[in-house]
């Protein structure tokens, strides 16, 4: 079918809808975070009480109320942003709707107490592009997050969408589409950067009776989010992407099928997902002869349960195929041989959602930002000890320097910078002389670390690194699979021998097997989980030694955290007898008349760490090493 | 099972009597010729040795001698005052399924009269399996019907699992590697209140592992358990990817708490508790 028929079929599906939604600053809207962090905050509350407030003025249906994704600036939750004139009101209360409303709805005011504040000026910033946190930020994947209605199609058309696959299609040419992908650098987002037009070139020549692309969504590393939010706040862009892709790798070459492969644990983005595809499916954007062009393809959703190791690919498939998700050798790839046998196209969520923009504005334009191998942007979700959590996209080649301190707006009051833990269980720490490293594919490899999903969790000087060592370990043990013995055994052993140094047991030469095991499982293990697993271990090992050799040779966590080496001390000076700690001790240890000091029983003590915590005036300390009956340290 | 009680002709063999302990001296003291002189039957010659020296018999009625015998010399028979009774597999499962909770089944097993039948199945609700059963026969997959059926039961009981494995024509066993693989399925009830705590980086960060400890010790249940009155279930899970608001709980599957600690635990089981008693 020739190009402007499928023009005028795009523009058939745009005014098929309501109308009722509009492109950006064309009339008033309340738009309101509704991510799962916002959500938590209390979201349902807030648009319920702004609801409430418009009805009482007789605003209802004339200002619209768009519940989005998220907004990434979590940190602020629930985050409600008027437009079109874009002021942010950051932790909004429900008793406070009636005056934002009167103010900045009705009126054309601002209520100045209830703004983001400058987090060193002080300064009260009206608008969403003023505050550093956005203003840094490169957004290209996450642009309509945020701005368009993720329950809505004909949203996501008035903000441009749909126009990629329209172009694609009108073009007719699928290799070119596959030209233009490898020509602008793409690496996949999930973590091992692989060239996604490369990738697709391989599926497209493999033959098979059907060639199958896949969504990974599975994002099953902790503390990364940034999947989730694509898929919750702008779910048609990935489907758009994964359009694109089949039409590249299938177009004239037998019938293509897709699968999104999401995580169980992320409720919100599985039902936007679904609604999203039904809404495509009933305008003729998925299924037969999508807009006119003769070509098919249709996406189901199939469900995670919980395994980590699913987000290998060919786990992954396993899982699709109803077995045990265990993985298999990959000396002949997925696109050759992926789901049921057939040439399979994987990708994660936020490679998918960069293929619109890249079709639309240009390989060139995209190749034009990132570093010489690494292209584009990154998301990253921000997480741990820092200010501004949240989701943050920023151009490949960004020193993580600037995402911490600049975006992040550094560390909590009174904290020290310690490391920052990038790629999840398979990545690794890298500390503070490192933080002008730029963040892309090689340049973290070398340092130790790697890009991994793209969770990047700060940690400050009240964590152990050989504790966050140890955390992760536990995690990749408990997710092996069982399927190679490197993996199952070895992690295993890795774990003791991390738990007897947080106990105080190791000997130094455990720490010399520490790492030839290290060594024996990376290069043993049959897939990647095993292969990255030692990778915290070794980080942790180069970059921290001095704190594991404390716990080592001077049963000393530096932190304070690891419980065998600890003891929780009522300081005498700083106490008033305010009975707070005595109330929250859970095992009656600690004694004490109002008004006198208190004393912790150390028998009776099980350092939960509830009296530290209900303390209001900091006098529960926590001492460590070798201690002498007074409590005070010897050396 | 009293089928074999296999000495031959049931009686006490009349073979040579054993002379010491050792093998060598057993045989030396058997008098193979005796059993041809005397004609005797098949099968009384060397069963003498299965005595003990201080009389009563070694023989466990095993059977092997009889069938790794080179000259086929032992026959057995069985004793006509232990009537053969084949052993009914599919009536004593039957039996052992009916049964409830402190009834005995009848069947000689090993379950001790009083305890739930290794085998017991409460019984389900079929109907409630009805969506994931079409699920599988509009295309979806097992992990998919597995899903389905969780949401129906809040666990995956047995039977469900056996119905599926029917429909989708697979072994159980399979079924049940599938459903024993991943973490988020239950393979047994869970309570009113399912608790779960974040243990993602960034919740294990802010202190996770107190939470998690806090929960535990007010609930009483080590983690992955449910209470005994049926009301709280601890579970952990990797990470709900609400890190700006470590750590994490979450309860049931709407309600999300941040900024958790263990005082902040306790309390809220409590709470809950106070809630359930004004019921």
């Amino acid at each position: 079918m020739s190009a402007p028929l499928i023009g005028a079929a795009l523009q058939a599906v745009i005014d098929a809808g309501s109308g009722a939604y509009l492109a950006d600053d064309a009339r008033t809207e309340i738009r309101i975070c509704a991510g799962t962090a916002c959500h938590a905050s209390g979201r349902v509350a807030l648009k319920k009480a702004v609801d409430a407030a418009l009805r009482e003025r007789g605003l209802a249906g004339q200002v619209a109320v768009i519940e989005t994704g998220c907004h990434g600036f979590c940190e602020q939750g629930p985050i409600m942003v008027l437009r079109p004139r874009g002021i942010f009101y950051p932790r909004v209360k429900p008793k406070d709707v009636p005056e934002i409303i009167d103010t900045s709805v009705v009126g054309d005011g601002i209520v100045e107490r209830l703004l983001y504040k400058h987090p060193e000026t002080g300064e009260s910033l009206a608008l969403e592009r003023d505050i550093p946190f956005y203003a840094l930020q490169t957004r290209v994947v996450l642009g309509l997050n945020g701005k368009v209605d993720p329950f809505s199609l004909d949203d996501y058309l008035a903000h441009g969408g749909y126009t990629a696959l329209a172009k694609v299609l009108s073009d007719g040419d699928p290799v070119a589409v596959i030209d233009e992908i490898e020509g602008s650098g793409l690496r996949g987002r999930g973590g091992a950067g692989f060239p996604t037009g490369k990738k697709w070139r391989a599926s497209r020549r493999n033959p098979g009776d059907v060639h199958y692309v896949i969504c990974n969504a599975d994002e099953g590393d902790p503390g990364a989010f940034m999947d989730r939010s694509v898929l919750e706040g702008n779910p048609h862009s990935v489907i758009e992407g994964m359009i694109i892709a089949a039409y590249a790798i299938g177009a004239s070459n037998g019938p293509v099928a897709g699968y999104v492969y999401v995580r169980h644990e992320y409720p919100f983005a599985v039902d936007r997902l679904r609604f999203a595809l039904e809404q495509a499916r009933e305008r003729g954007l998925l299924g037969k002869d999508i807009l006119g062009s003769g070509f098919d393809f249709d996406i189901r959703i199939n469900q995670g349960a919980g395994a980590f190791v699913c987000g290998e690919s060919t786990a992954l498939t396993a899982s699709i195929e109803g077995l045990r998700g265990m993985p298999r050798g990959k000396h002949i790839r997925t696109a050759a041989h992926g789901l049921w046998g057939q040439p399979t196209n994987l990708n994660n969520v936020e490679s998918y959602a960069n293929v619109p923009w890249i079709i639309n504005n240009g390989a060139d334009t995209f190749a034009a930002t990132g570093t010489e191998t690494s292209k584009g942007t990154k998301i990253f979700s921000l997480t741990g000890k820092v200010v501004n959590g949240g989701l943050i996209e920023v151009p490949m080649g960004t020193t993580l320097r600037q995402v911490i301190f600049d975006i992040g707006g550094g560390m909590l009051p009174g904290r020290h910078f310690k490391a920052v833990q990038l790629g999840g269980p398979s990545g690794g720490c890298l500390p503070a002389p490192l933080l002008d490293e730029p963040i892309d594919f090689e340049s973290l490899l070398a340092a130790g670390s790697m890009m991994g999903s793209g969770g990047m969790v700060v940690v400050d000087d009240t964590t152990c690194m050989v504790d966050f060592a140890k955390f992760f370990l536990k995690f990749t043990a408990e997710e092996s699979c069982g399927k190679c013995v490197p993996c199952r055994v070895g992690a295993t052993r890795m774990l003791e021998i991390l738990e007897r140094i947080c106990a105080g047991q190791a000997t130094a030469g455990n720490i010399g097997l520490l790492e030839a095991l290290a060594e024996d499982v990376g290069e043993g293990s049959l897939c990647a989980l095993g292969g990255s697993a030692p990778n915290p271990v070794l980080s942790t090992l180069r970059y921290f030694r001095d704190e594991v050799m404390a716990h080592v040779e001077e049963h000393r966590c530096p932190a304070g955290v690891c419980r065998a080496l600890i003891r929780y001390r009522i300081d005498e000076e700083a106490c008033t007898g305010c009975r707070a700690c005595i109330s929250a001790c859970p095992s009656s240890a600690v004694a004490g008349e109002r008004k006198q000091v208190h004393v912790i029983d150390q028998k009776l003590c099980i350092k939960c760490d509830a009296c530290r915590q209900a303390c209001r005036f900091d006098a529960v300390r926590v001492d460590t090493g070798v201690l002498t009956p007074a409590g005070r340290r010897r050396r | 099972m009293a089928n074999n009680n296999g000495h031959a002709n049931g009686k006490r063999p009349q073979g040579a009597e054993p002379k010491g302990s050792s093998l060598y001296e057993v045989l030396k003291g058997i008098d193979f010729e005796r059993r041809q002189l005397v004609g005797k039957p098949k099968g009384t010659g060397l069963l003498g040795l299965v005595e003990k020296p201080e009389g009563g018999y070694r023989c466990y009625s095993c059977t092997l001698c009889e069938r790794i015998c080179p000259v086929d010399a032992i026959e057995l028979e069985y004793c006509p005052e232990f009537p053969e009774e084949l052993f009914d597999i599919e009536a004593a499962r039957a039996a052992a399924l009916t049964t409830l909770p402190g009834e005995s089944c009848g069947a000689a097993s090993a379950c001790v009269m009083g305890e739930q039948p290794a085998a017991f199945q409460a019984p389900i609700d079929m109907k409630l399996l009805d969506p994931a059963i079409a699920g599988i026969r509009s295309g979806s997959g097992l992990v998919e019907a597995m899903h389905a059926a969780q949401e129906a039961y809040g666990y995956l009981p047995r039977l469900a699992l056996e119905a599926i494995a029917e429909e989708m024509h697979l072994a159980f066993s399979r079924v049940y590697g599938v459903a024993s693989f991943y973490s988020q399925f239950r393979l047994k009830p869970v309570g009113k209140y399912v608790i779960d705590v974040c243990m993602g980086t960034a919740c294990h960060v802010a202190g996770a592992p107190l939470v998690l400890e806090a929960f535990s010790q007010e609930l009483e249940v080590p983690v992955g358990d449910t209470t005994p009155d049926g009301l709280f279930t601890l579970q952990t899970v990797n990470c709900v990817g609400a890190c700006a608001l470590a750590p994490v709980v979450r309860l049931g599957d709407d309600e999300t708490f941040g900024r958790m600690g263990p005082n902040e635990a306790r309390r809220l089981v409590r709470r809950l508790r106070k809630q359930e008693a004004a019921v």
